[in-house]
């Protein structure tokens, strides 16, 4: 099959065939995938007796917005969402500054034992998050930073994943510029600062998006890390809130609403970024 | 978030630099004395790898020979908690859920190519529309993923069973019954993960040269045909990286075993994924030492599976 | 470079550094507010429960009590029952326990002997607290090697709730104080209407609102006196564990250990699922607050088999060992257990107060439930099955009759399985 016979990216017109199997079996698969948020969004403004009536309700007949209400009196929501948002900060800021930091540190500077120090990094990829789960608890204890937003943060702000990731990148970028920046008599530092840093965007953003969804989504660390539901971010509070109400359905679905939402929203002001991120990690792959 | 991404890339490179001379030249002259910048950028992200990480793995490794008292201390046991493990039925089948889990979670991936593959063809709109709409479950946080579903699969009042009960099936208690749980948990994390995987399979397949597809259609090969042997082989290198992290991830399942089935529920034993058991023994338990030994296997699982995946790569995936 | 390319790569780095500057901040700010805060000389005590339904109630005691202390501010904190032990035993070993938190019998020893509660004798000597107040079985149950560490909260009784309209419905007459368990199985299998999805009863697989009622009214008992023999191999406990796992496998009057895990057996019975529901002195508050159950729950004296007698627990307020704020947590806890909370918890309807002379207020607080029923119960309640690490053996029973409930075991046999690994786990304790 040589490539040689056609330049042209598109087929003609005359020998496309009928997209309407391809839309037909996506949207199936669409309605599948839409159709459980569609469900939460009519459930969380029924009746707990509408929610649980057999053949399923369609149209909620009266409008319940008092488990919105519900969910707000059982947990405090406004600070959930400032702790989940500041523990994303937190750790996309660390994350993507240090790891580009080292990445570059590790793809462009030479010293000695390197190798050795990136074969340790490497091995730290390989273990599960949990094998690291009870110490950080203890750290974090002996800390004092128990029960705070610091607590949940610190320890994901660092990470051996970001700097492979990095690394990646930077080795990918032309050496040319850097070079020159070198020759002219910048140190390491000046040349992140000025010509790296401002190359490696696309880099940092898909760091950050990955990061970012990764902390928002966190359930675990803070589970163990937080007995106090007033410092719980979004994920551990609804879980707490399935606790409280059980099987309530219309309530623990307005919760899930309210928590999900925000994450929800910004994927789709920013998903052109935010896939085009995720899809370069697979191709350097 | 522990995901290994390229391992044939050996750990030294150096960047490309000109002929040889030249290099060992330049080497010299511009990187004299660049290890102190280079600890000095390495730092933050040593540091914290190292107090938490590097340091909690030999600390784990540590509690896992101990076991621990009611309110705080440990004593030395040597390898009891191991041998536990090996007789430990608890464990074994908290592994077995684990990879049933994993086996069936894999499952979307062939779907996710297909998907891919019918958004790639020519001419295809709304990809963007699509693409949202596939995408939105992975955006959603895994706390909400689990109570939508816990709705959607209840036995007397869901969704799922209404329809089912459309066409004369009785559905079974999905959640609470030990058969069907861990079945029903690896669902949800197929419907959650398509997106995923159907992005990044989507961002492969846009590299294939539709010259390729174009010669094939000449030659007379339907689109069957030219699926199987010109998107899927070619495809492969991105199949693999969306296998490794499908896989990675499935092994360390806990949010829907959590939020989903939960300590009172008979089927626990039968759903619960190895980090679930790690988490109950550590925390809910407070068997600090044992957990810890847990985690060890957990660790060598991951391990295993990484490496076997790897070594098989070089007999299905094609490297361009 | 060009200067939109410069001015791109500066908005680039500007970016770049407000994120490390909001990181800075966020986590110093909220790293300094960590646990209780105290400046000025307010301090902010922290005070756990688990039931929300309960909260109100909390949260006017704590108002008034902040009118006569105005620097010390309490939070409530609620974690559900599942997570609350598992968390609260977490922090109690990490030294970041809450100040104030409740306390239940089948915890409260562990707790005691593992020093993670502080003693309260001086304090309530020191404030001439008169601790014959209180109902003499919770004061000495917060006992412990001869030292006082629980201030009585409440105590527990038992009814037989059930729906007024389904019983109409079925043409059958109310529940009263002759029934027994005869009675409420009759009942439970002609109020079952599989085709409408309603069950006569909820028989959910628990011990506080199940068998631990009706194994002491079969006559037989869980722990010995003297806590060293587990009781449930004897014929009377597995007497009254058939019962209810009758209810579900041999008549059908019950959902499904499944079905019940699906969907919570209180919300089955105030949606009108379910007929009738073995409740404590605790559930007014939260079946009042569903509209439909308000109207048309009524509760009845709980039915009686060779005797009246059930288990009862009882609530208290502790402190832990290690509080950074020991005066002003005896202070509120002090006040916790004065008569004027007392007052609110007994007019609100939501527990009965282990403070002398409440129950009245309890009766009155909710006319459309006859909660004179329940407190007339009080004089059978016998002392709540208890040892040093309770949760052990409990825990397990709990799993292992849960085979029972599935048909997977006999009772006999679960049983024997149970009693085999209760007596394991005390002789251990003894150790």
């Amino acid at each position: 099959m040589s490539s040689a016979t056609s330049q042209r990216s598109q087929g003609t017109p005359a020998r496309r065939s009928s997209n309407v199997v391809p839309h037909v079996v996506l949207c199936i698969g669409a309605v599948f995938m839409v159709g459980p948020f569609a469900w939460e969004v009519l459930t969380s403004v029924k009746t707990f007796a509408a929610s649980i009536h057999v053949p399923p309700v369609l149209v909620p007949n009266p409008f319940e917005w008092h488990n919105y209400l519900t969910v707000f009196q059982t947990l405090p929501f406004g600070r959930l969402f400032l702790n989940t948002v500041l523990m994303t900060v937190a750790r996309t800021a660390g994350q993507v500054i240090f790891c580009s930091l080292s990445g570059y540190a590790f793809a462009r500077l030479h010293f000695r034992g390197r190798g050795l120090l990136f074969g340790l990094f490497l091995s730290v990829l390989m273990v599960p998050s949990q094998m690291f789960l009870i110490p950080q608890y203890q750290i974090i204890q002996h800390l004092g930073l128990l029960n705070t937003v610091a607590g949940l943060s610190l320890p994901g702000m660092f990470s051996a994943f970001g700097t492979f990731l990095m690394r990646q990148f930077f080795m990918q970028l032309p050496v040319e510029m850097e070079e020159a920046a070198r020759l002219d008599g910048a140190n390491p530092l000046q040349t992140y600062w000025h010509v790296m840093l401002p190359l490696s965007a696309p880099g940092m953003l898909a760091l950050g998006i990955l990061v970012a969804i990764w902390s928002w989504n966190d359930l675990l660390w803070p589970l163990v890390v937080n007995t106090d539901p007033a410092k719980m971010p979004l994920s551990a509070g609804l879980a707490s809130l399935q606790g409280e109400h059980l099987t309530n359905y219309p309530v623990l679905m307005a919760g899930a609403l309210l928590a999900s939402l925000p994450l929800i929203v910004a994927f789709i002001v920013f998903q052109r970024h935010l896939i085009q991120g995720i899809a370069s990690t697979g191709i350097k792959g | 978030m522990s995901v290994s991404l390229d391992k044939s890339e050996p750990a030294t490179v150096s960047p490309g630099y000109g002929p040889t001379r030249t290099r060992r030249a330049r080497r010299t002259r511009v990187h004299r004395g660049e290890g102190w910048w280079a600890l000095a950028m390495l730092v933050p992200t040593l540091v914290g790898l190292g107090v938490f990480s590097l340091w909690p793995i030999f600390q784990t490794l540590y509690y896992s020979f101990t076991t621990w008292g009611a309110f705080g201390g440990h004593v030395w046991s040597g390898l009891a908690n191991y041998r536990s493990l090996l007789s430990d039925s608890e464990l074994l089948q908290s592994l077995l859920n684990t990879f049933i889990f994993t086996a069936v979670t894999l499952t979307s991936v062939p779907l996710a190519i297909v998907v891919a593959a019918l958004l790639n063809r020519p001419g295809m709109r709304g990809l963007a529309v699509y693409r949202t709409l596939y995408f939105l479950p992975v955006v959603t946080l895994p706390a909400s993923v689990a109570l939508m579903w816990k709705l959607l699969l209840s036995g007397d009042y869901g969704i799922v069973n209404w329809l089912l009960s459309l066409v004369h099936v009785n559905g079974p208690y999905w959640l609470s019954n030990p058969g069907t749980a861990i079945y029903a948990l690896a669902a949800v994390s197929v419907w959650s993960s398509i997106g995923f995987n159907m992005v990044i399979l989507l961002a492969g397949i846009q590299t294939i040269p539709r010259d390729y597809y174009e010669a094939a259609e000449l030659d007379g090969a339907g689109k069957v045909r030219q699926f199987v042997s010109i998107t899927v082989p070619l495809l492969t290198p991105s199949i693999f990286f969306v296998t490794v992290i499908t896989v990675i991830n499935s092994l360390q399942a806990f949010d829907l075993v959590y939020l989903m089935v939960g300590v009172n529920n008979p089927a626990l034993d039968h759903s619960q994924t190895i980090v679930y058991l790690f988490y109950k023994t550590g925390f809910i338990d407070h068997n600090g030492g044992y957990a810890a030994a847990i985690a060890f296997v957990l660790m060598v699982a991951i391990l295993v599976f990484t490496t076997v995946q790897f070594r098989l790569q070089k007999r299905w995936v094609h490297y361009v | 470079m060009t200067k939109t390319t410069r001015s791109r790569i500066a908005s680039w780095r500007g970016g770049a550094l407000l994120l490390c500057l909001c990181a800075l901040v966020g986590l110093a700010g909220c790293g300094s507010s960590g646990n209780n805060g105290s400046s000025g000389g307010k301090v902010t005590l922290s005070y756990a429960v688990w039931d929300q339904p309960q909260v109100p109630a909390t949260k006017r005691i704590i108002s008034e009590f902040h009118r006569s202390h105005p620097n010390i501010d309490v939070q409530v904190q609620v974690t559900p029952w599942d997570d609350y032990w598992t968390k609260l035993r977490t922090a109690a070993t990490g030294g970041s326990a809450p100040d104030v938190f409740w306390m239940t019998l089948a915890y409260f020893k562990y707790y005691a002997k593992g020093g993670a509660l502080m003693p309260l004798d001086s304090q309530i000597d020191a404030s001439h607290v008169d601790m014959s107040n209180y109902v003499p079985a919770i004061r000495s149950a917060y006992r412990f090697d001869g030292k006082t560490y629980g201030m009585p909260r409440d105590v527990n009784s038992f009814g037989l709730f059930y729906n007024k309209k389904l019983f109409k419905q079925a043409g059958l007459s109310a529940p009263d104080g002759s029934w027994t368990w005869a009675d409420v199985t009759a009942a439970a299998r002609k109020l079952t209407d599989k085709s409408r999805g309603v069950y006569g009863i909820v028989a959910p697989e628990v011990d506080e609102l199940g068998w631990y009622l009706t194994i002491p009214q079969a006559g037989g008992y869980v722990l010995s006196p003297d806590g060293k023999q587990s009781g449930y191999d004897q014929a009377a406990s597995v007497k009254g564990i058939q019962f209810w796992v009758d209810l579900v496998n041999k008549y059908h009057a019950s959902p499904s250990l499944q079905q019940m895990t699906d969907t919570d057996p209180l919300s089955m019975f105030t949606s009108g699922k379910a007929a009738m529901y073995y409740g404590g002195s605790w559930d007014p508050v939260a079946i009042s607050a569903v509209p439909y159950a308000k109207a048309n729950v009524d509760v009845a004296p709980l039915p009686h088999d060779a005797t009246r007698l059930f288990y009862s627990n009882g609530l208290a307020n502790t402190i832990y060992a290690r509080t950074k704020h020991p005066k002003e947590a005896w202070e509120f806890t002090k006040f916790l257990a004065s008569k004027r909370a007392a007052d609110i918890n007994a007019t609100t309807g939501t527990v009965i107060p282990a403070y002398k002379g409440e129950a009245d207020n309890y009766v009155r607080s909710m006319p459309w439930m006859h909660l004179q029923r329940i407190v007339d119960q009080l004089p059978n309640a016998r002392p709540f099955p208890s040892t040093i690490d309770t949760s052990v053996w409990r825990d397990n029973a709990t799993k292992e009759f849960a085979k029972a409930w599935t048909g997977q075991e006999t009772v006999p046999a679960a049983a024997a399985n149970v009693t085999k690994q209760m007596n394991a786990a005390l002789a251990d304790e003894g150790k």
